[in-house]
């Protein structure tokens, strides 16, 4: 008996020792990259400097492989490749490409074209890639919308082609999803490197918390609530899932006295009026990036239908009205 | 000009100078009619099947693979690596299951392979292309050629019309280094006397090892770059693709190598050297100088190429001209018109060049592995020589191996024909 006592104390002590050597005794370590024109910033827990150091340089490469291959402002990209020859003839694609724009047209779909990566010539348009917003006139509006539509990007999954259909000059935009998929690599690689606690943040409007904090039940991500005369924020507890946020509070130019937003709605070739912030909560960063703009861009009533089947999926869409649609939401804001 | 001399690199009046390349072999490697060219380069429509073995999936590796599979009609159908983590990652990256073998010559042993492809470290090398060569199988082998002179000799040797071999040296593919370096033979920058090579990083070259590593296989196996066994250090991994720029540019290998090098930052069990300075000389007095740190990103990757009218500047991702000030001309004799004095000051012409130079326009710049790749597949199905054949491999290996003897002597070495 005494002897068993005794076990168990050295299994406490080692299991307290385990303990101290792992994520108690580690250190934070942050860094910033530049990338995907944006500031991804990494906050990790690490056992001393140069492991960090590994890992944040490893994440960083990723994140710049991932630039190097989904660009549009890259005319090296392989995303580029496909926009330049994707009129002419189908072009194959290696798998990772392809799996992305699986996944793109996927949200497509199933949100009737409330996301849709082929918007950019309509962002173009407006003047949003060059900060020199502007109301175009009907005729090139009435130009630009025949390069958009998502239903016109033609994948073949047997020999992973991409086609633009009747030789469009379409342009395929990651901006509303690339920096979710960057964020997810990094994940995958981080947990691969062995790290157990890390905040990765595309820019602030893709967020994946890896993990939590030693001795925490999450990392904090702040909410903010843009509507006028409301209060200023919830602060969520994120534990292995992303958020992402998509607003018209800082992307935006205003004409006659009107505010025109960078989030488009595809169908009618417009920026969006009304809503002034989305985010969405689901474990996939990449999916929670397209998401933020599915619920922006969709009836609330439809996006709700869209994602019901999802539990883990969260999402807020906050009015310049005052309204507040959320479905799944674990903040208050919408109580409030 | 003549055509012949133009491809090669030499300027009218460097021949007259006598500068010719060292072999007849090395001119003929470098004449390629530019259609030769574009028929490599471009996009094919052609989808026939192509099967693909990869030896060291690794990090490169999977680079290639991706690459490969952008080519339509590509199969990666069998890999070979001694690390058995590499496959899943393959697999993943394929999206199907890769045959996997452990010992690269039951992948060479396969029948069914119409290419392959070698991405190991570079001490094995020579000990997996030759076979894969002598199997009949075209080979793309990462750079460096191979580890020793010899080696590289007996690649050279064993590839022909039946077994192609194309080097790693995906520089030679990219538009706006060929851009580039066909406006300098065309003389756009004068005479070219020398070229200088920067690749400075502030990391320390290392790649995580599991925590469980008995005896430290897994680290030399791993971190194959820091050890002599299997690396010839910053001047084969980095340097390589310098060197082969260099001799592309002045038509002709070096003659002679120096090297120095140390191990100055990272004190860390490694034997490879953590920062190397390389010159090499070529005829008619050209050098070219490579200096790599791995403490400081400062000058990141890239090439100055020094003329007697101008110079070029080549990244990564761009190539820039700039202009020498404009020399003593004569002019017509007439009314003298004096000059205006006045109390200004300029700075001398010893002042390095400041703005932002001319950049080499180009429509569409594609990536140069993709490229380089996608013209390996179109060799295959054709028969076509590669761009970047054997004999481009061997030039680099030469400088590199030399170099690398040089530093290890700490003396001056000649490079063999």
């Amino acid at each position: 008996m005494g002897g068993a006592v005794s076990s168990l104390k050295t299994v406490a002590t080692l299991c307290l020792l385990a303990l101290s050597t792992s994520a108690y005794a580690q250190s934070k370590f942050v860094q910033s990259h530049s990338a995907m024109g944006t500031i991804y910033s990494i906050e990790l827990y690490a056992n001393d400097a140069a492991s960090a150091d590994h890992a944040m340089q490893d994440a960083f490469d990723e994140i710049d492989r991932v630039d190097d291959l989904l660009s549009n402002y890259k005319p090296s990209s392989e995303l580029s490749r496909i926009n330049r020859e994707a009129p002419l003839t189908p072009v194959t694609t290696d798998p990772e490409t392809f799996a992305f724009l699986q996944r793109s047209m996927d949200w497509s779909r199933a949100s009737e074209g409330a996301f849709d990566i082929t918007v950019g010539p309509l962002l173009r348009a407006w003047g949003f890639f060059f900060h020199a917003g502007h109301v175009p006139d009907e005729s090139r509006l009435a130009t630009e919308r025949e390069r958009v539509g998502w239903q016109h990007v033609m994948l073949d999954a047997r020999v992973r082609s991409v086609a633009f259909a009747d030789h469009r000059e379409m342009e395929l935009d990651p901006g509303s999803i690339g920096k979710g998929f960057a964020v997810d690599r990094v994940v995958t690689l981080l947990r691969a490197d062995g790290v157990m606690a890390a905040l990765i943040s595309a820019g602030g409007s893709t967020v994946y918390a890896l993990g939590a904090p030693p001795g925490t039940d999450g990392w904090p991500v702040i909410v903010r609530d843009p509507r006028d005369g409301r209060g200023k924020a919830e602060t969520l507890l994120l534990k292995d899932t992303s958020l992402s946020t998509g607003a018209c509070t800082e992307k935006y130019f205003i004409q006659n006295g009107h505010r025109y937003c960078h989030i488009f709605n595809p169908k009618t070739g417009r920026p969006m009026e009304d809503v002034l912030q989305s985010s969405v909560i689901d474990p996939s960063a990449t999916d929670s990036d397209a998401l933020s703009t599915v619920v922006f861009v969709m009836e609330p009533k439809a996006a709700k239908r869209l994602l019901a089947d999802r539990p883990q999926t969260e999402f807020l869409v906050l009015r310049a009205s005052g309204a507040c649609d959320s479905l799944h939401w674990r903040g208050a804001i919408c109580r409030k | 000009m003549d055509r012949r001399l133009f491809l090669q690199g030499l300027s009218a009046s460097a021949v007259a100078a006598g500068v010719l390349p060292v072999t007849a072999a090395a001119a003929e490697a470098q004449e390629r009619s530019e259609a030769d060219v574009a028929k490599q380069i471009a996009a094919s429509k052609d989808s026939s099947p192509v099967r693909i073995g990869i030896i060291g999936p690794g990090s490169r590796g999977k680079e290639l693979v991706r690459n490969l599979l952008r080519v339509p009609g590509v199969k990666i159908a069998a890999a070979a690596d001694v690390y058995e983590p590499r496959f899943a990652q393959l697999n993943e990256l394929c999206g199907y299951e890769v045959a996997a073998h452990k010992d690269f010559r039951a992948l060479i042993d396969r029948k069914d392979l119409d290419a392959i492809v070698v991405a190991t470290p570079l001490g094995l090398h020579a000990t997996q292309v030759l076979p894969a060569l002598k199997s009949g199988r075209h080979v793309y082998g990462e750079k460096t050629m191979a580890y020793t002179v010899e080696e590289a000799r007996a690649i050279r040797e064993a590839s022909g019309s039946k077994a192609l071999y194309q080097v790693g040296h995906q520089y030679r593919y990219s538009p706006w280094i060929r851009a580039a370096i066909a406006r300098v033979q065309a003389g756009e920058i004068g005479d070219v006397t020398h070229i200088a090579g920067y690749w400075f990083r502030n990391n320390d070259w290392r790649r995580p090892v599991p925590a469980d590593d008995p005896g430290g296989k897994l680290e030399h196996l791993i971190n194959w770059r820091l050890y002599n066994q299997w690396s010839l250090g910053l001047i084969a991994e980095l340097g390589s693709h310098h060197m082969d720029i260099a001799n592309w540019i002045f038509g002709a290998n070096p003659t002679a190598a120096m090297g120095s090098g140390s191990i100055c930052r990272y004190h860390d069990g490694r034997e490879t050297d953590d920062n190397v300075q390389v010159v090499l000389s070529y005829p008619q007095g050209k050098r070219f100088i490579f200096t790599s740190t791995t403490d400081n990103a400062k000058m990141g990757d890239q090439l100055w190429v020094y003329g007697s009218k101008g110079s070029l500047n080549l990244t990564l991702e761009d190539a820039t001209f700039f202009y020498e000030p404009a020399k003593v001309k004569r002019v017509a004799t007439g009314v003298e018109k004096g000059v205006t004095t006045s109390a200004s000051y300029q700075a001398g012409g010893e002042m390095p060049y400041r703005g932002p130079g001319k950049p080499v326009e180009l429509k569409d710049p594609e990536d140069a592995t993709t490229i380089a790749i996608r013209a390996f597949i179109h060799c295959v199905r054709t028969g076509d020589r590669p761009i970047a054949d054997a004999e481009v491999g061997y030039g680099s290996a030469l400088c590199v191996v030399q170099a690398d003897k040089a530093r290890r002597e700490r003396r001056e070495v000649e490079v063999p024909a």
